[in-house]
C-alpha cells in the first residue's frame, strides 16, 4: 500500500478483499441442478421453480405461490425468454434474493432465502406480467435482510470516520507542503505535493459539494472543491487560479517558487482546513458509499487516464491509485451487508478490485514521485487502453451497487 | 419495457419507392419511409456527365429479421441477408479465461440480439429503482428494427488452452498468414470474438454494438472497430454499389443456392464432414483496406479502368459488353495486347483464374476522418464469407503480389472468425461447444 503509512485507522474488514475469486459474471453455470421437485416435503426446504418462456410474449411462471415459513430454494430456468434477464424476490421494494444473467440455453440456477410469514412478490422485469404475488404462511420471522440493512448502516458509519481521517491527514500534508514552499525548498515541495494528493483523491466524490457561506451555488469563488482542485482546463477566469494545481504548475512547470506560489499554498491550507471542519458534519447512507465509489471511478475515466488531472507533474497514476483505493474502502465498508444481499455481485466486484490492483502493481516505481510510474505521453500511449478497459470492468458491476444497497 | 409496433419512421425521406427485401418480416403496421433515388436512364457514352442509374431502391425501417433458426444448419443473419446500408464491426479479446464466462456472454448476447433485431430494448431504459443504472442505453428507442442483423464470430483464440475448447477447433480456423503487401497494424487486427451489426439506420447498428460491448465488460475487452457506411455489395434485388474508388464492387459475387452451398456454408448437408457445431456455419475474413484517396483521384480514368479491368460507369469488362458480361481474359487488341491486363484486379480475382473458387464478399466503405498528413482516411471494410479461409488466402496472395491496385491501397487490418449457425429458440450461438 503506497499510502498505508498515512492511514490512521487500519480496518479489519479490508482483509477479506484479498481473496481472489475467478467468477467474473454471475455464477450461472456454477449450479447445474435443474428444478424437478416443486413439493415442500423434501426436508424443511421449500422448493419453487420459476420458468421463463416466450411464446410471442415473455412470461414468468412461478410453480407455487404459497409456501410455509423457513428456507425456500428458488430454481430459475430461462427456457426461451429473450426479454427477461433477471428475477428478484421482493417485499416492500426490498430484495430478498435474486438471479441475474439469465438467458435461454443456460442451465437452471438457484437461490435460497429464509423467509418469515408475509406477502412477497416475484419480480421478473421485462415479463408481460412483471410481478407475481408470493405468500409465505406461518410466523413472521425476523429476516436475513434486516441484518443486512443493519450491517450496511454500521458500514456507512465506519466509512464516515475513514473520510474524516483522510481529510484531517490532508490538512497535515498540505501544511507540510506550505512549510517547504515558504522555505523555498523546491524538491521537498514536489515530494510533499505528491504525498498530499492521494488524501483528496481517496474521498473527493464525498466532499466535493461544499459551498462557502454567503456564496451562491453557481459561484465558483465559494465552491470549495473548485478552490482546492481546479485544473487549468476548467479554469473560471472570473475567479482566477488557486489550489493544488496552481501549486503544481509552479513546482513542476515553472520550476520555481515565487511569492505567488506561497500565496497559493497558504490559500490551499486555509481551504482544506475549512473543508476538514465541514466534512465531519456529513451523514452517509449506504447508497452514498456506493455512489461515491462509482463517482471516484468516473474521475479515473474522465481525468486521470487522459493525464488531464496532473498535467504538469504527471503523477496521474498516483491519483488514479488513490481513486481506486477510495472506492475500495467504500466497498469494503459495505461488504459485510452486501455479502448477505448479493454474494455473487460482492465476489464479482472484489475480483475486479483485485485485478485492478494487480494491474496497478505493475506501475509501481519507488523512484518516481508518489511511488508510481510517471504518466507521460509514452506511458499513456502504451498503457491507457489497458487501464481504461480494466477500470471499466470494475466500474460496471460497481455502478449496480447503489440500487442494491438502497433497496436492502 | 419493450416498445410496441415500430412507429412510422421520421428519419427516412418520403418519396417514391416500393418496400424492398423479400423474406423480411414487417415489424410494424405502418408503411415504411422510403429513401431512394430513382435516376433517369441516360445512355452511357452519350452524355459525358451522366450519372449511372441506381434503380429503384427504398428503405423500410420497420422491417426486421428473425434471429432464431427454425431448422438445423440455418445461417446467422448478416451473411446472405440483403446488405443493409450501414455496418459497425467490432472485435473483442477475452479478459476472463473461465469457460462459463464465455458461455454466459454468448447466451446473453444471443438473447439480446434477438431483442435488438426485433427493434426492442435489451432491458429497461428507466430502471424501476431510482438508484439503478439503465440496462439499455436508449438511443435506439423509436428508430424501428431497421433490418438489423448482428453476426457473432469466434476467433482462433477461443480454441487455445484457456477455455478447454482446443479439441473443438475446426481445422480451417487458423490465423490468416502474412501475405504479400500486408501492412497490418496490431491494433486493427485479430480478436477472440467479433460482432458485425448491419442496419439501414446507422444509429440502430451502433446502439447494438454499444450495448453488447457493455454487456461484455468484465469478460471481454474491446480490440478494434470500424464504422461502415454505404454498402459495397449487392443482394439479389439490388444494383451493384460502388466502393470509394468509384467502381462497382462485387459484380461477380456469390449468388445462387448452389454457389452458397459450394463456397460459403460449412457442411450444408450436415453429413458430418465437420464438427457438428459448425455445420451450416461459415468463416468470416475481415480486412481493413485503406485507400490512398488523393493519389487515386489524380489518376487518369483510363488508367483507373486498366487497374480494375472494367469501365468506371457501366462496370463492363474491358473485353467488351455490359456489367454482367463474362470477362474474356484472352481477348486482345489489334496491336496484340490483352484487353484486360493480366495484373488487373478483376483478372487476378476472377474464379476462372483461381481454380474456380469464389468468395462471398460483403464489404462496406468506411472513413476515419483525416489522417495525420491531412489526407482523407478512408477505405473498405472488406468482409468475406467462405467455407475455408484458405480460399481467401489463396486469392489475396496473388492480389498482394502483383495487383495493379496495390499502388492505391494498403491492407492495414486482418482477422478471421468462425461463424456458427443460428441457434434455435431456447438455445444460443455456440451452445453445442459447451455440451
Amino acid at each position: 500500500m503506497p499510502f498505508g503509512k498515512h492511514t490512521v485507522r487500519p480496518l479489519t474488514t479490508l482483509g477479506a478483499l484479498g481473496v481472489v475469486t475467478a467468477l467474473a459474471l454471475t455464477g450461472c453455470a456454477a449450479t447445474s441442478s435443474s428444478a424437478t421437485d416443486d413439493s415442500t416435503d423434501s426436508g424443511k426446504v421449500s422448493r419453487v421453480s420459476i420458468t421463463l418462456t416466450n411464446d410471442g410474449s415473455d412470461k414468468c411462471a412461478v410453480s407455487t405461490t404459497k409456501v410455509p415459513a423457513g428456507p425456500v430454494t428458488f430454481s430459475v430456468k430461462n427456457e426461451s425468454s429473450t426479454a427477461i434477464t433477471e428475477v428478484e424476490l421482493l417485499q416492500d421494494q426490498r430484495i430478498f434474493g435474486e438471479k441475474e444473467n439469465l438467458a435461454p440455453g443456460l442451465d437452471a440456477v438457484q437461490f435460497t432465502a429464509t423467509l418469515g410469514g408475509g406477502k412477497y412478490q416475484v419480480y421478473c422485469p421485462g415479463a408481460d406480467k412483471e410481478l407475481t404475488d408470493f405468500t409465505v404462511t406461518g410466523k413472521v420471522a425476523s429476516t436475513a435482510n434486516s441484518s443486512a440493512a443493519t450491517l450496511l448502516k454500521s458500514g456507512a458509519t465506519g466509512y464516515s470516520k475513514y473520510v474524516d481521517a483522510q481529510v484531517s491527514d490532508m490538512v497535515t500534508a498540505v501544511e507540510q507542503l506550505q512549510t517547504d514552499i515558504d522555505a523555498g525548498n523546491l524538491e521537498a515541495a514536489k515530494k510533499d505535493y505528491a504525498d498530499a494528493r492521494p488524501y483528496y483523491e481517496h474521498v473527493e466524490s464525498d466532499v466535493d459539494g461544499f459551498v462557502k457561506k454567503g456564496f451562491k451555488a453557481t459561484d465558483n469563488a465559494g465552491n470549495l472543491d473548485y478552490l482546492i482542485d481546479m485544473r487549468a482546463s476548467n479554469l473560471d477566469p472570473a475567479v482566477g487560479w488557486s489550489g493544488f494545481h496552481a501549486v503544481e504548475r509552479d513546482l513542476f512547470e515553472t520550476g520555481a517558487i515565487s511569492d505567488g506560489t506561497k500565496q497559493y499554498a497558504a490559500d490551499l491550507t486555509t481551504n482544506v482546513t475549512l473543508l476538514a471542519k465541514l466534512v465531519p458534519t456529513l451523514d452517509y447512507k449506504p447508497e452514498d458509499l456506493a455512489n461515491g465509489a462509482a463517482g471516484l471511478l468516473e474521475e479515473v475515466q474522465s481525468n486521470k487516464i487522459t493525464g488531464e488531472e496532473e498535467a504538469y507533474s504527471h503523477i496521474d497514476l498516483v491519483d488514479l491509485a488513490a481513486n481506486v483505493e477510495g472506492a475500495r474502502q467504500a466497498f469494503a465498508y459495505l461488504k459485510p451487508g452486501l455479502t448477505k444481499l448479493d454474494p455473487t455481485l460482492t465476489k464479482q466486484i472484489a475480483a475486479q478490485f483485485d485485478r485492478t490492483n494487480s494491474m496497478m502493481d505493475g506501475f509501481r516505481n519507488a523512484d518516481d514521485l508518489g511511488g508510481f510510474d510517471s504518466w507521460d505521453d509514452a506511458a499513456k500511449s502504451a498503457h491507457a487502453n489497458e487501464v481504461s478497459q480494466r477500470v471499466q470492468a470494475l466500474q460496471d458491476p460497481l455502478s449496480r451497487l447503489a440500487e442494491k444497497v438502497a433497496t436492502a | 419495457m419493450t416498445d410496441g409496433p415500430a412507429p412510422l419512421s421520421r428519419r427516412g425521406l418520403f418519396g417514391a419507392g416500393v418496400a424492398a427485401g423479400a423474406g423480411l418480416a414487417a415489424a410494424g403496421a405502418g408503411v415504411g419511409a422510403a429513401a431512394g433515388i430513382a435516376g433517369a436512364t441516360i445512355a452511357t457514352g452519350v452524355n459525358p456527365f451522366a450519372a449511372a442509374t441506381n434503380g429503384d431502391e427504398s428503405i423500410d425501417l420497420s422491417l426486421s429479421h428473425p434471429f432464431y433458426a427454425t431448422a438445423a444448419r440455418q445461417p446467422q443473419g448478416g451473411i446472405r441477408t440483403t446488405p443493409q446500408r450501414y455496418c459497425v464491426f467490432m472485435t473483442f479479446d477475452m479478459s476472463s479465461s473461465v469457460a462459463t464466462d464465455l458461455q454466459v456472454l454468448l447466451a446473453r448476447w444471443s438473447a439480446s440480439i434477438a431483442q435488438l433485431q426485433a427493434g426492442k430494448t435489451v432491458g429497461s431504459v428507466e430502471p424501476a429503482h431510482g438508484d439503478g443504472v439503465g440496462a439499455d442505453t436508449g438511443e435506439a428507442l423509436d428508430l424501428g428494427p431497421a433490418s438489423l442483423t448482428v453476426t457473432v464470430g469466434l476467433g482462433p483464440g477461443i480454441f487455445d488452452e484457456r477455455f478447454g475448447l482446443a479439441s473443438r477447433r475446426p481445422d480451417a480456423l487458423r490465423q490468416i498468414p502474412t501475405l504479400p503487401s500486408d501492412r497490418l497494424q496490431e491494433g486493427l487486427s485479430g480478436g477472440d470474438l467479433s460482432l458485425q451489426a448491419c442496419a439501414d439506420d446507422p444509429q440502430v447498428a451502433y446502439h447494438a454494438i454499444r450495448d453488447l460491448a457493455r454487456m461484455a465488460r468484465g469478460t471481454a475487452t474491446v480490440r478494434w472497430t470500424v464504422l461502415g457506411f454505404g454498402r459495397a455489395s449487392a443482394g439479389p434485388s439490388q444494383t451493384t454499389p460502388r466502393n470509394l474508388m468509384g467502381f462497382k464492387d462485387g459484380t461477380r459475387n456469390v449468388t445462387t443456392d448452389e454457389e452458397y452451398d459450394r463456397f460459403v456454408w460449412v457442411d450444408p448437408d450436415g453429413d458430418g464432414e465437420a464438427d457438428g457445431w459448425m455445420a451450416g456455419g461459415t468463416y468470416q475474413v475481415v480486412r481493413k483496406i485503406q485507400m490512398n484517396i488523393e493519389i487515386w483521384d489524380a489518376d487518369v480514368v483510363s488508367d483507373q479502368q486498366r487497374v480494375f479491368g472494367r469501365t468506371k460507369i457501366e462496370g463492363a469488362p474491358l473485353s467488351g459488353g455490359t456489367e454482367h458480361t463474362t470477362p474474356d481474359f484472352h481477348a486482345r487488341t489489334a496491336s496484340g495486347d490483352r484487353k484486360i491486363d493480366e495484373t488487373s484486379h478483376v483478372a487476378l480475382a476472377a474464379h476462372e483464374n483461381n481454380d474456380g473458387v469464389k468468395i462471398l464478399r460483403r464489404p462496406y466503405n468506411y472513413t476515419d476522418g483525416l489522417n495525420q498528413y491531412g489526407q482523407l482516411d478512408a477505405g473498405l471494410l472488406f468482409a468475406a464469407y467462405v467455407n475455408d479461409p484458405e480460399h481467401f488466402t489463396r486469392i489475396q496472395r496473388r492480389l498482394g503480389a502483383v495487383d495493379r491496385l496495390n499502388e492505391y491501397i494498403a491492407h492495414i487490418g486482418s482477422a478471421v472468425f468462425a461463424i456458427p449457425p443460428a441457434p434455435k429458440k431456447g438455445s444460443y450461438i455456440g451452445e453445442q461447444l459447451f455440451r
